[in-house]
């Protein structure tokens, strides 16, 4: 019972979320007078009564917050997704049970939130094709196919507008500029205004029966204005702004008995419910389309391509290269610098810690432009090193180079997380390792390699999908290239990260969604079938070490 | 020749690798104190030295103390929050047994993997709504933004401490359990404490990682005072062709200043260890 | 406490949680409801121009009685902005580049502009022309830019007639040790279609057939034509391996700069060189780009910034207002030039600032022959495949089979 009661946490403290308290703490663990000891367990029962309140006013304060807008949107699913969570969240906090879920949910909140949603959405796009020119609705696509065609009626007046009221209806009054004649229009339609009071730039200052809407009035109201429409013989008179007015006509419009897009100058479009096009006899559709599901086809489609099928191996294989040797050069130097400053003997140790997490602390688009034009081939520092060379439209060295920028910028990464996990290791396993008469190099492998893997293999693994998926690099300093010259689809150093950017027309800004998120699905089955195998081999060495 | 071979060799591998660290920084340091500097035309050696890209960077158009302050502001947050989910989430994985462990373990490690195509597309969808309903999350606003980061907080970093916290030996809490302290006494007043150079690393990455990410801060923050440098730079290179390059540059280096900063203060809880003979309890 | 502190946060987490969970089903339900003018009028652009624009924006914002916030999206601007649309929080009005417009029209994000006959007939007749789509105005120009040849004139007091000209002369500075390139026109290791359009036209290339129209028809990929295959060949005998006047090792990063440090005589640029180009302190001329000796004439890319109606805004009769009716006045126009000196769309404006800024007329003639960058969706799929066969002739490739290979990727995309 004691240990559930104290779970409350540090009853001592009187300010629940003050994080000052924090050093104080940490500084006072572990030794602990009997006096205190006798303290606490009196204050437990206390600290177990504020601890529970102070969850109930979280929860309600969150409530607070979080409903009334719910309920003025009228939003009852995410009121009761609300609802439910808050409740389980408090039910969690206030038993004394679950202990591991207590550790585990605040970040999986997050984590549902900000990384699982993503994910999912990826996935259910992968059944669409959603992208550009079909983002939307149908209604959308048919709302945008009948606004783009409107035109102004040949001959017609651009009117000047004035924005009135008549019996609390709003009516345009509309100025002609040639004629300088008032008309009123109102839903009904146009009808002549006597005696109006105009203004030389065509503005309506008073006319008797109708009350001038004052601009700013006006720009309230922009939803209704902009829905007003004053019908004519040859079409409608709508709102160009708040000062101008024009007779227009929609060219195309959208018929639910044929289901499909007509045109008075004989044009028709049907709906193609496969394709989320408007399509004419001659298979040409129209420019808005809208989204559509398409089962598995983009996935078919990733396969049989033979624009990607005809690369995929070659482009693996690079990958595989690029992001084992990113691991493994960035590990080697981190490891090296580390084990270097990683003895009491060394004196600076603070000043060169400094100077090896700079290549960090810069950032990284800024620096792989920079590298980048050092491997100019005419101008860059490299050229002038090694000789002029073209580094980075030579396949070979466009990937060494590759590879190099990537140490530069990963190993202060490997250094920093191999600095704080050398200090896990007892100095005294190392120490006798070295009375026993191994050499320095036999002590390394045998006790400090495998400790700090132990720690690190997770790290190391994560690091591999990381550079698995390393688009900006790639990106910024080659863009997948140099190409072959029969070959502008795919490039010598571009990863299957760089290549679906392509080839799902990311680059030439007219994106394929459904069809990247269905690329996006087998590169994710690849990096996860070879970080699950290398996660459980490394479970094993966990069993062992530990 | 013994001193060489325990000692020397540490010196000769520091100097090479900070030399291959710092020469492209030194390419930077010599653009922005190059007062025509491009980063396509300087070499290492500046052309002229003055401070004119830096004084021109502080006092002109773009508000880069503004960016520089939100900047930190962000990072520091995120890192502190971040590093209270993950180390939280580290204790358990480490020191308790429950079903869904192993599962869960892998599942933080795979999700960071998924590619990212929808990223922007699914921020929008999920925070046109927040914006609509709590403003205070919303676009434009640095918490709306700090949640956003915090989906990230249960990820590798949480790994890096599950994993030192495995080389805290177990003795160690179960002794602490016996005398009779709870769950959370042990969490804060046994492990956290023992467990300060990774604390140390982990606020540093996240940090890092915060003060430089660009993608979602981008289509997070529109107003110019509200950016962060990292969005405040790239803008500065958007319209590429008419780069000042030289600003830029000295930007570049005035961003790694808070970064250096927060390692200068971090390194004695990394090293910590070093001198006080490792993990004893 | 620190697992309270935690509460809190998870609890704000919470909240995201629950809305990420429900936002995509109640969205339409909600939105007619929120969907009244409210007043306030959004307008992005990118961070070059927002503090332009600023000041026109809260001006017109006072003689309306709205608010007007100007936002500034620092990179990736037109997916930023059709995704924001889409999903509805995007703004009132976008400013960009005219060869957005055929994406934006596809996924309905911008309205048509009604512009009247006056209106229309003030603007120079090629920025109209830009910014028209399927024979609809889709923004209002207020900006103009395309390339040019500028030369410093201290080491070439006459503009050269042809290409062959501007070659000759340039080799003869290099051996006379006054330069170290012949021509800088940035173009760097990935390739640049549009700085060697110039070269790349008047060597008889293009990129696009035309429909009867007279606009660019996507059908018809041309970049494998005997007459596009043919200019490749004059760009790969002014490349690294022939005249050695176009090199990937000059781009975009080192162009400019070269030309301003006496690298290079000649440099073929747009006006956002200018910049840097005065700074210099040498004498130079703004003149077309040439053709060759033997050949058509240079036609370089139009581009036009503009001003765009966005379909989905929540004040559109006042983005209308500001569009149609705000940004095409003159004095505006001129205000506009004033804080960012581009040449002016507004023909009105833009010779009102001709003795001010002979620079910019320059620009205006030089790109008298220019063609407005194709807006349709469809160009998205030349620049990269184009590009990579640019910088394989340049190299010394075989221009038939890059051209062929550049053609297939094209429509391989363009059919998709």
């Amino acid at each position: 019972m004691t240990t559930e009661v104290t779970g409350a946490g540090s009853a001592s403290s009187p300010h629940p979320g003050s994080s000052g308290q924090a050093p104080e703490q940490r500084s006072r663990g572990g030794r602990r007078g009997d006096a205190e000891q006798v303290r606490r367990t009196r204050e437990v029962s206390t600290g177990f009564i504020v601890s529970r309140i102070a969850v109930l006013g979280i929860v309600a304060a969150l409530l607070i917050y979080a409903l009334p807008p719910l309920i003025q949107t009228e939003a009852w699913t995410a009121l009761g997704v609300v609802g439910v969570v808050t409740a389980l969240v408090a039910y969690l906090y206030l038993t004394p049970r679950h202990i591991p879920a207590k550790y585990l949910v605040p970040g999986t909140i997050f984590l549902i939130a900000f990384a699982i949603v993503p994910i999912v959405l990826t996935f259910i796009t992968a059944f669409t094709n959603f992208g550009d020119g079909h983002r939307g609705t149908k209604d959308e696509a048919i709302r945008a196919i009948e606004t783009s065609s409107v035109t102004q009626v040949p001959g017609s007046p651009e009117y000047y507008l004035t924005i009135a009221e008549s019996d609390g209806k709003m009516v345009f009054l509309l100025v002609d500029p040639a004629t300088k004649a008032v008309q009123a229009g109102t839903a009904d339609g146009l009808s002549p205004v006597a005696g109006a009071d105009v203004s030389l730039t065509g503005k309506v200052l008073s006319a008797a029966g109708y009350t001038v809407i004052p601009t700013a009035q006006a720009a309230e109201r922009d939803a209704e204005i902009a829905a007003f429409s004053v019908p004519t013989a040859g079409g409608a008179v709508k709102a160009t702004g708040l000062s101008r007015a024009f007779e227009g006509k929609a060219d195309k419009s959208y018929d639910a008995a044929c289901d499909c897009v007509t045109s008075p100058s004989g044009g028709r479009w049907v709906a193609d419910e496969v394709e989320g096009y408007f399509v004419d006899a001659e298979g040409k559709h129209l420019d808005q389309g809208w989204k559509v599901d398409v089962g598995f086809a983009n996935f078919a489609k990733a396969l049989t391509d033979p624009t990607i099928s005809g690369h995929f191996l070659n482009v693996l294989i690079w990958n595989f290269v690029f992001a084992l040797s990113a691991v493994a050069t960035t590990f080697a130097l981190g490891m090296i610098v580390a084990l270097a400053l990683h003895s009491p003997r060394v004196r600076g140790t603070k000043f060169y810690r400094i100077m090896l997490i700079l290549p960090y602390a810069m950032p990284g688009f800024a620096m792989l432009l920079i590298w980048r034009d050092m491997f100019n081939t005419d101008f860059g520092l490299i050229s002038k090193l090694f000789g002029v060379h073209d580094w980075l439209g030579t396949p070979t060295t466009a990937r060494l180079g590759l590879i190099v920028i990537n140490l530069w910028m990963g190993f202060p990464y490997m250094f920093l997380v191999i600095t704080g996990a050398l200090q896990a290791v007892p100095r005294e396993l190392t120490d006798a390792a070295r009375i026993d008469g191994a050499s320095a190099w036999a002590g390394f492998r045998r006790v400090t390699l495998p400790l700090v893997l132990v720690a690190l293999t997770p790290l190391l693994i994560s690091s591999f999908g990381f550079n698995f998926n390393n688009f900006n690099n790639i990106k910024l300093v080659t863009n997948g290239g140099p190409y072959a010259i029969d070959n502008s689809t795919v490039g010598a150093t571009d990863l299957l990260i760089s290549y679906t950017y392509r080839v799902a027309g990311f680059d030439s800004g007219v994106a394929d969604f459904g069809f990247a998120a269905a690329i996006s699905v087998f590169i994710f089955a690849i990096v996860a079938t070879v970080s699950t195998v290398a996660f459980w081999r490394s479970r094993a060495q966990e069993e062992v070490y530990s | 020749m013994k001193w060489l071979r325990e000692v020397g060799w540490r010196y000769a591998v520091v100097l090479v690798v900070c030399a291959f660290a710092l020469f492209p920084v030194l390419f930077v340091v010599s653009a922005a104190i190059n007062p025509l500097g491009t980063l396509g035309s300087t070499g290492l050696i500046p052309e002229g030295a003055s401070l004119k890209n830096f004084v021109d960077l502080l006092t002109g158009d773009h508000p880069f103390t503004k960016w520089f302050l939100n900047s930190v502001i962000i990072a520091l947050i995120s890192a502190f929050a971040g590093l209270l989910i993950s180390v939280a989430a580290a204790y358990a994985f480490s020191r308790m047994r429950f079903r869904g462990r192993r599962v869960g373990l892998l599942s933080i490690l795979l999700i960071q993997m998924f590619p990212q195509f929808l990223a922007i597309v699914a921020i929008f969808i999920v925070f046109t709504e927040v914006t609509e309903l709590y403003p205070t999350f919303g676009f434009n606003k640095p918490w709306g933004l700090l949640v956003l980061y915090l989906g990230g907080a249960l990820g590798v970093n949480t790994y890096l401490m599950k994993g030192y916290l495995d080389t805290v030996p177990k003795e160690i809490d179960e002794s602490a359990t016996m005398d009779g302290a709870s769950h959370v006494q042990t969490f804060f007043r046994i492990i956290l404490p023992l467990v300060g150079p990774v604390l140390a690393v982990t606020a540093m990455l996240s940090f890092i990682g915060t003060i430089n990410e660009f993608l979602i801060a981008n289509v997070f923050l529109r107003d110019t005072e509200a950016k962060t440098l990292a969005v405040g730079m790239y803008g500065m290179l958007t319209d590429k062709r008419d780069a000042n390059f030289g600003m830029f540059a000295a930007a570049t280096l005035l961003t790694a200043i808070p970064t250096v900063s927060l390692f200068l203060w971090l390194q004695k809880y990394i090293v910590s260890g070093l001198t006080a003979g490792a993990v004893k309890g | 406490m620190r697992i309270r502190t935690a509460g809190v946060i998870a609890a704000a987490g919470l909240l995201m949680l629950g809305v990420a969970a429900c936002g995509g089903t109640n969205e339409p339900a909600a939105t007619p409801s929120k969907d009244k003018g409210n007043g306030k009028l959004v307008l992005w652009t990118d961070p070059t121009r927002a503090p332009v624009l600023k000041p026109f924006a809260e001006a017109f914002g006072k003689e309306n009685g709205v608010t007007v916030e100007v936002k500034e999206i620092s990179e990736n601007q037109q997916q930023t902005f059709i995704t924001a649309s889409q999903q509805g929080s995007g703004p009132d009005i976008m400013v960009g580049a005219h060869d957005w417009i055929g994406n934006m029209v596809q996924n309905g994000a911008i309205d048509p502009v009604q512009l009247t006959a006056e209106q229309k007939a003030a603007f120079h007749p090629n920025a109209i022309k830009a910014v028209t789509f399927n024979g609809q105005i889709y923004g209002a120009p207020y900006a103009m830019e395309n390339v040019a040849l500028i030369r410093n004139t201290e080491l070439v007091p006459t503009a050269p007639a042809t290409i062959e000209d501007l070659i000759k002369t340039g080799k003869e500075l290099k051996a006379a040790k006054k330069v170290q390139e012949i021509l800088c026109v940035p173009f760097g290791a990935a390739g640049d279609v549009y700085h060697t359009y110039p070269l790349f036209s008047a060597a008889g290339g293009s990129l696009f057939g035309t429909t009867a129209s007279g606009d660019p028809d996507p059908s018809k990929v041309t970049v494998n034509t005997p007459e596009s295959i043919a200019a490749l060949e004059k760009m790969k005998a002014l490349g690294e391996k022939g005249e050695g006047a176009i090199k990937t090792s000059i781009g975009n990063e080192n162009g400019i700069p070269s030309f301003v440090q006496k690298k290079c005589a000649f440099l073929i640029s747009g006006p956002w060189s200018m910049n840097d180009v005065k700074k210099a302190g040498f004498a130079y001329d703004i003149t077309a780009v040439p053709g060759f000796a033997a050949g058509g004439q240079a036609k370089p890319f139009l581009g036009v910034q503009a001003f765009y109606v966005a379909a989905k805004g929540k004040s559109k009769v006042l983005a209308q207002e500001f569009v149609a009716n705000y940004v095409t006045n003159k004095d505006v126009a001129l205000a506009l030039y004033n804080a960012d000196p581009r040449p002016a769309a507004l023909t009105a404006a833009a010779d009102a600032v001709k003795s001010l800024d002979p620079n910019a007329e320059k620009f205006v003639l030089a790109g008298a022959n220019g063609i407005p960058m194709p807006a349709i969706p469809a160009m998205g799929a030349i620049w990269g495949p184009m590009a990579n066969a640019e910088v394989a002739v340049v190299k010394g490739g075989d221009a038939k089979t890059a051209a062929e290979a550049a053609a297939k990727t094209i429509t391989a995309e363009i059919n998709k």
